[in-house]
């Protein structure tokens, strides 16, 4: 029997609007007029546990399990308990209106030296206080300095083999391992929360506890898992008393009553079982916001709430206590609660992960797990929030069934992917559960799946399937077998795989073996670097939280990352396969017929960057039909052995916690970072430009819609197992209607055989010129809240760096008058556009940024320092490179003894450190050597002790490049030089990164204060 | 008689607007007429002809040193002279931007209808399916049947866009059973004007359209271009309406003036009449048209 009771005229809920919805108004102006803002509550609660409690003995001892149980219970407990102005659901992520989480073991310390700068950079600015500065600064980051952070933790663990696994992602351009950063990316089991309440899940851990033959990890971990949830349980218990105390205060009765249920809801949930749809939804809260104290806020996801929260919903109806307005509402406060706090991003980052909400997805539609219409009143409830609320986060993502869902529920989602031009993307169960059955998940589990992130789909609520554990170029490794295994960026390295260059190549076939090698060598990399953070998180950030609410852990007695969850993976997102493939294909081509030069021809192309001379290849290459998301035989069989190839290699690895790797095809904006990075390419892609997105099509060559969709559609989905984002653009015409859409999109899930067609496809609707409009008045009011799909994920269009917005500007878009996709003929390349600064420094780990303001501060030293100092300075200039550094340490030297007494507090920043640099050049030339020890810095010390870190510089010029890029007193200009140097490979850094965090702030801080 | 084998200029994958649903277009090269707005000007000669499209030439020169007569010329704007070109082809081939391109290419029944079939699912959802234009393909009507047969059996919806000007017999027996609906273009009422701007006599037109309501009623749909100054006058739409309702048609459809042809005509080298206008048509001006229709109580489509 169908759980919809709504008419189909009624399935819009079109009554319901924010209009009439005063609360959810309010709410929604003050989010977006919100500034995101640092909290620092986590990050000293833990700090605080482990240097005050934990520090005692017997606790000491404890196993990491125990000690993370003990961790969690403490931080819970102390987290201030905040109801949100006009919110029926109590409880924060953070104490902000809208903060940003720092986990001070995964990544925060590359922003220590950005603290002063933070709040006023230029792209997506975070309010900071001087307190907080001060406690990040003087506190926190130097406990977690000195403990270690995950990513350290790692390296100290790399066998000399592996060393060159953590070189490679800091070179940026081949991989990056996302675990330094998070553990994340996976769905609760929030049905336990709805349907058992926590205090049933301890019992049941203590149950498990005293059975015999238990062993001590086992036992530490259910032990763990009780304090944990007891933590939760009491930080319910101070919301209910800030609802009494709020009460007390109320101006009106209204609120009062309101307050005062949302009291007897707290003392009840989640500790016990939620009994109507407003305690069920506050139980989640609750246990979300917990997980977030646990797990970093990256895509960490809901599920499938529509059916979790169902029986509730019609319970309440039935017995009217709710209406569907009244739901609406309460959904509309979750929604607005999941979008309470943003990840922390530092400046570089900034322009890769840009824009980027947390990525929580929520799941709708669907069956159930006997294979049943999933479709509720409740899924028609959430698109009404989604599409009143217009949000980044959450992520909705809506399941559908071909001939098992109804047509009008695909019609209406389709109506609010125009409305909010953006969202919900669409997912293929009939694919999508094959896929999951082909990777060993049981049928009522696969059908039970939920996404993960951007479009990840995995069975909910029982699989940790860390979807984002691998950001993988697969156009670097292109690269490599075009130069006999180097990089263009890293110049002459040769790191592992060395094969012919493709220049002396014989045969296609010749080339397609070397492709496959260069692949197989750095999938090796990537996937033992993985391997060892995962080993590093065991240790050191085990989640009893998580744990509790996995299916599986507890059957097991075992951590989610010991491999407790019912099913185990870790997923790739491939980067750029479209661009790969059309390289491919052009090689086959033009590059190999018989004559021999026809190659060198093409190396020598895309070496000049497609340049004048190569016009009638670049021509051909361009105009040829041989392209992916085309009819060509050639670009499919491309295609499909590839993807054959990813997927076997991957799942053929080894998984530390004994799960299995998956392999997806979605980018986020990475496809424009890598893009920056990366040079010309055999498919006429300019040096530069964005890669395609996902799994779609390069922009202007696929101009036939269902030949680009039937190309999807036939690639083999079982190959594609941690998702794929087919981004695809309408223009918001009279003929872009549901109808249309929802039509395309049957057509696309199901082949004439009846047979499962593509995965996943999303829409933007968007008018080219209202999205020029915005980049030319980014500020405007007007496009605050102008949502985009990025690649699998949703964001505010304003807030995508520069390189992000043109992608999505140029990127394929169906005009449906003409039926043509635009085309983008040759352009002269003019006086190459000097990269915007920020543009270049899009890197995620924080190595670019704070070589860059160790940079920043040398130069900054020059245009900033009083003119005697200046022309001082200036003279050293002119000596040996190497005196000069000198020259500028001791300047910094002078500054910490400060004999002036001008700024004591600058001093406290080296009391108690301890760290040795080493700045050098290739040749040896140059070689200087700071060591910070007893409150004092010395240069060049007699026997000096090794060094915790050492800077290369290939020789003097790059020292000299580095430290004086030129007389300029724009601070972006230094950036620029300083990244370029990283790039081109003329700066290496090793060691221990958070020293370089921390020297970064000893020298930003000079910069921003050049005299007390 | 019927050509056999006709030559064909596009495929058009995902149409919105020749048929119901989604659909792919066939458009078949040849014609009978010579309407003065012709919006395919490629489609009227059967044979092959070469197009040239200066967006996409990088000026290479490829095309000159091929070309076995000079036609080819980096000098000429318009690329070709037309004069002696022997459309030979030559220059195609070589040619790497694509700025050159041979129109109108030979496909069989099962390669067309392979073609066609790809899309099948998007049509079986959407209710479309598969529209013969032109040219005029009733010119093609064993090839017309030879496609139409076997998609027919498919299940999916057929369609053909015709001026008319056909045998009624042949197209009764061959062609009319395998389809769903017939678009029908009337253009002018008055067959003198007919005969000076399309370059035939219109009784043939009016009489098959008579013979198509009393066969099978519910497949005609009787289209009217718009052609400001030509079609799109107030005594001429008058005429065709009272004309329409005389032979009981329920519903129509009328085809707003597109000038976008232009390009199309130039890339042939072929002369565009002056007294054709550049110009979109405003809103009002369509609707004053629709105005006409819906007094005579005609349905537009
Ligand atoms: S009937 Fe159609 S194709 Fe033929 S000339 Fe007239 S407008 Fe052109
Ligand atoms: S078709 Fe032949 S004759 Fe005509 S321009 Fe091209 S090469 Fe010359
Ligand atoms: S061969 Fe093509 S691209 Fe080259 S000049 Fe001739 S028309 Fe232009």
């Amino acid at each position: 029997m169908s759980n919809v009771t709504f008419t189909v005229e009624e399935l819009g809920l079109r009554d319901i609007t924010l209009k009439n919805m005063p609360r959810l108004q309010r709410m929604r102006d003050r989010h977006f007029d919100g500034k995101p803002a640092i909290c620092t509550e986590l990050p000293r609660n833990i700090t605080t546990f482990w240097k005050e409690k934990l520090a005692k003995l017997p606790d000491k001892d404890d196993s990491p399990e125990l000690k993370a149980g003990k961790l969690y219970q403490y931080v819970m407990e102390r987290k201030e308990a905040i109801i949100a102005q006009d919110n029926l659901l109590a409880g924060t992520t953070t104490t902000k209106p809208l903060g940003v989480l720092l986990y001070p073991d995964l990544y925060p310390l590359c922003i220590w030296p950005e603290l002063e700068t933070i709040g006023t950079r230029k792209k997506n600015p975070f309010d900071i206080t001087p307190a907080q500065i001060k406690e990040l600064n003087s506190v926190i980051f130097p406990y977690w300095l000195d403990k270690g952070t995950i990513m350290e933790a790692t390296r100290k663990a790399l066998k000399e083999s592996d060393q060159e696994c953590a070189a490679l992602q800091e070179r940026l351009v081949y991989y990056l391992v996302s675990k330094p950063e998070c553990i994340s990316h996976t769905i609760p089991h929030y049905g336990m929360v709805v349907k058992r309440g926590l205090a049933d899940i301890i019992r049941e851990a203590r149950k498990e506890e005293d059975k015999p033959g238990k062993s001590k990890e086992q036992k530490d971990f259910y032990r763990a898992v009780q304090l944990a949830l007891q933590g939760i349980i009491t930080y319910a218990g101070h919301l209910a008393d800030e609802a009494d105390r709020q009460a007390g205060m109320a101006q009106n009765q209204e609120r009062r009553d309101e307050l005062q249920e949302i009291s007897r809801i707290c003392r009840k949930v989640p500790a016990a079982k939620p009994e109507t749809f407003h305690e069920a939804l506050q139980a989640i809260w609750i246990c979300k916001i917990a997980l977030h104290q646990e797990n970093a806020n990256l895509a960490l996801s809901l599920g499938r709430l529509d059916q979790i929260l169902y029986d509730l919903y019609a319970e309440d109806i039935k017995k009217g206590h709710l209406t569907p307005e009244k739901a609406v509402e309460l959904v509309g406060c979750f929604w607005l609660g999941i979008a309470d706090h943003v990840p922390m991003i530092p400046e570089a980052g900034e322009e890769l992960f840009g824009g980027s909400g947390s990525n929580q997805a929520i799941t709708l539609g669907g069956v159930d797990r006997d294979g049943k219409d999933a479709v509720n009143d409740l899924t028609y409830v959430m698109l009404k929030a989604t599409e009143l609320l217009v949000l980044r986060d959450p992520n909705v993502n809506a399941r559908y069934y071909p001939d098992v869902n109804p047509p009008e529920y695909l019609q209406r989602l389709c109506e609010v992917n125009i409305t909010t031009k953006a969202t919900p993307c669409f997912h293929n169960d009939l694919a999508v559960i094959d896929t999951l059955k082909s990777q060993g998940v049981t049928e009522q589990d696969a059908r039970d799946y939920g996404v993960i992130g951007c479009v990840e789909p995995f069975s909910a609520g029982r699989t940790f399937g860390h979807s984002g554990a691998i950001l993988f170029n697969l156009t670097s490794a292109l690269e490599r077998t075009l130069f006999g295994g180097k990089h263009r960026l890293t110049k002459d390295e040769l790191i592992g795989e060395q094969t012919t260059p493709a220049v002396q190549m014989n045969s296609f076939d010749e080339f397609q073996g070397a492709l496959k090698r260069q692949l197989g060598w750095l999938i090796d990399r990537a996937v033992t670097f993985n391997n060892y953070c995962g080993r590093t998180h065991q240790q050191m950030h085990p989640c009893p939280m998580l744990s509790a609410l996995m299916e599986g852990c507890m059957e097991k007695g075992q951590d989610v990352l010991m491999g407790g969850a019912t099913y185990n993976f870790s997923g790739a997102a491939m980067i750029g396969l479209a661009d790969v493939v059309d390289s491919v294909t052009a090689i086959q081509e033009f590059g190999f017929p018989h004559n021999g030069n026809a190659m060198a021809k093409m190396i020598a192309a895309i070496e000049s960057d497609w340049g004048e001379g190569y016009r009638d290849l670049y021509a051909k290459v361009k105009n040829s039909s041989h392209k992916y998301g085309t009819d060509s035989p050639l670009a499919k069989d491309n295609a499909k052995w590839l993807m054959e190839f990813l997927h076997n290699t991957f799942q053929s690895k080894e998984h530390y916690r004994g799960g299995k790797y998956t392999v997806g095809y979605w980018t986020m904006t990475n496809h424009a970072g890598f893009g920056m990075l990366t040079g010309a390419l055999p498919n006429g892609r300019r040096k530069g430009e964005s890669f395609a997105s996902g799994i779609t099509p390069v922009s202007g060559s696929a101009p036939v819609l269902p030949a680009c969709l039937n190309f999807i559609a036939g690639l083999d989905h079982t190959k594609i197992t941690n998702g794929q984002a087919l981004n695809l653009k309408f223009p918001p015409t009279a003929t872009t209607t549901p109808a249309l859409l929802s039509q395309t999109i049957q057509g696309y899930f199901l082949k004439a055989d009846r047979s499962p067609g593509g995965l996943q496809v999303q829409f933007n609707i968007m008018n080219r010129q209202k999205l020029q409009e915005v980049t030319q008045d980014p500020g405007s009011p007007e496009y605050r809240d102008l949502l985009v799909r990025v690649s699998g994920y949703t964001a505010y269009f304003k807030d995508l760096n520069p390189q992000m917005q043109q992608e999505i500007i140029n990127r394929a878009e169906y005009d449906l008058g003409t039926k043509q996709e635009i085309r983008y003929p040759y352009y002269e390349r003019k006086e190459e556009p000097e990269p915007e600064p920020g543009l270049v420094a899009r890197v995620v780990t924080g190595l670019g940024n704070i070589v860059r303001y160790v940079g920043n501060w040398f130069g900054e030293l020059i245009h900033r320092t009083p003119a005697p100092i200046r022309d001082f300075l200036k003279m050293l200039e002119d000596k040996s490179t190497g005196d000069f550094l000198e020259g500028l340490l001791h300047f910094m030297e002078f500054r910490l003894e400060d004999p002036l007494h001008l700024d004591p507090e600058y001093h406290k920043n080296i009391a108690k450190f301890q760290g040795t640099y080493r700045f050098q050049d290739q040749k040896s030339n140059i070689e200087t050597v700071v060591s910070f020890a007893d409150g004092k810095m010395r240069i060049n010390p007699d026997n000096p002790p090794p060094a915790d870190l050492t800077v290369t510089f290939q020789d003097g010029d790059c020292l000299r490049n580095f430290l004086l890029p030129s007389p300029t007193p724009k601070r972006d200009f230094l950036k620029k030089d300083i990244m370029k140097s990283i790039l081109n490979h003329e700066i290496t850094v090793e060691g221990n990164l958070n020293l370089l965090y921390k020297f970064g702030y000893l020298a930003n801080h000079l910069i921003l204060h050049p005299l007390p | 008689m019927t050509a056999a084998a006709p030559l064909i200029f596009d495929i058009r994958r995902y149409a919105l607007d020749d048929g119901p649903g989604i659909r792919s277009t066939v458009f078949l090269k040849g014609c009978n007429l010579r309407c003065l707005w012709c919006h395919n000007p490629e489609s009227i000669d059967p044979q092959p002809e070469i197009g040239f499209y200066p967006r996409d030439c990088i000026n290479c020169g490829d095309c000159v040193e091929a070309c076995p007569v000079s036609a080819c010329q980096l000098e000429n704007p318009a690329r070709i002279d037309r004069g002696k070109c022997t459309r030979c082809g030559d220059c195609v081939k070589v040619c790497p931007g694509q700025a050159l391109r041979l129109l109108g290419c030979f496909y069989a029944v099962d390669e067309l209808l392979e073609i066609i079939i790809r899309d099948r699912m998007f049509y079986e959802v959407s209710g479309g399916g598969v529209t013969l234009s032109g040219g005029e393909p009733t010119l093609f009507m064993d090839y017309c049947a030879a496609v139409l047969g076997p998609l027919q059996d498919l299940g999916l919806h057929t369609a053909i866009q015709t001026n008319g000007l056909f045998d009624w017999r042949e197209f009764k027996e061959k062609v009319l059973p395998l389809l769903d609906l017939v678009m029908l273009d009337v253009k002018l009422a008055d067959g003198n004007l007919h005969r000076e701007y399309t370059g035939r006599d219109n009784a043939l037109v009016w009489a098959n359209l008579e013979g198509l309501l009393k066969e099978k009623p519910d497949a005609a749909l009787p289209r009217i271009p718009l052609i400001p100054g030509f079609t799109a006058t107030k005594g001429n739409l008058e005429a065709i309406s009272r004309r329409l309702q005389d032979l009981g048609v329920r519903k129509c459809a009328l085809l707003p003036y597109n000038p976008t042809w232009f390009s199309k005509a130039e890339s042939l080298g072929k002369p565009i009449d002056v007294r054709l206008s550049p110009h979109l048509m405003t809103p009002g001006e369509v609707a004053a048209c629709r105005e006409i229709f819906s007094r005579a109580e005609l349905i537009i489509h």
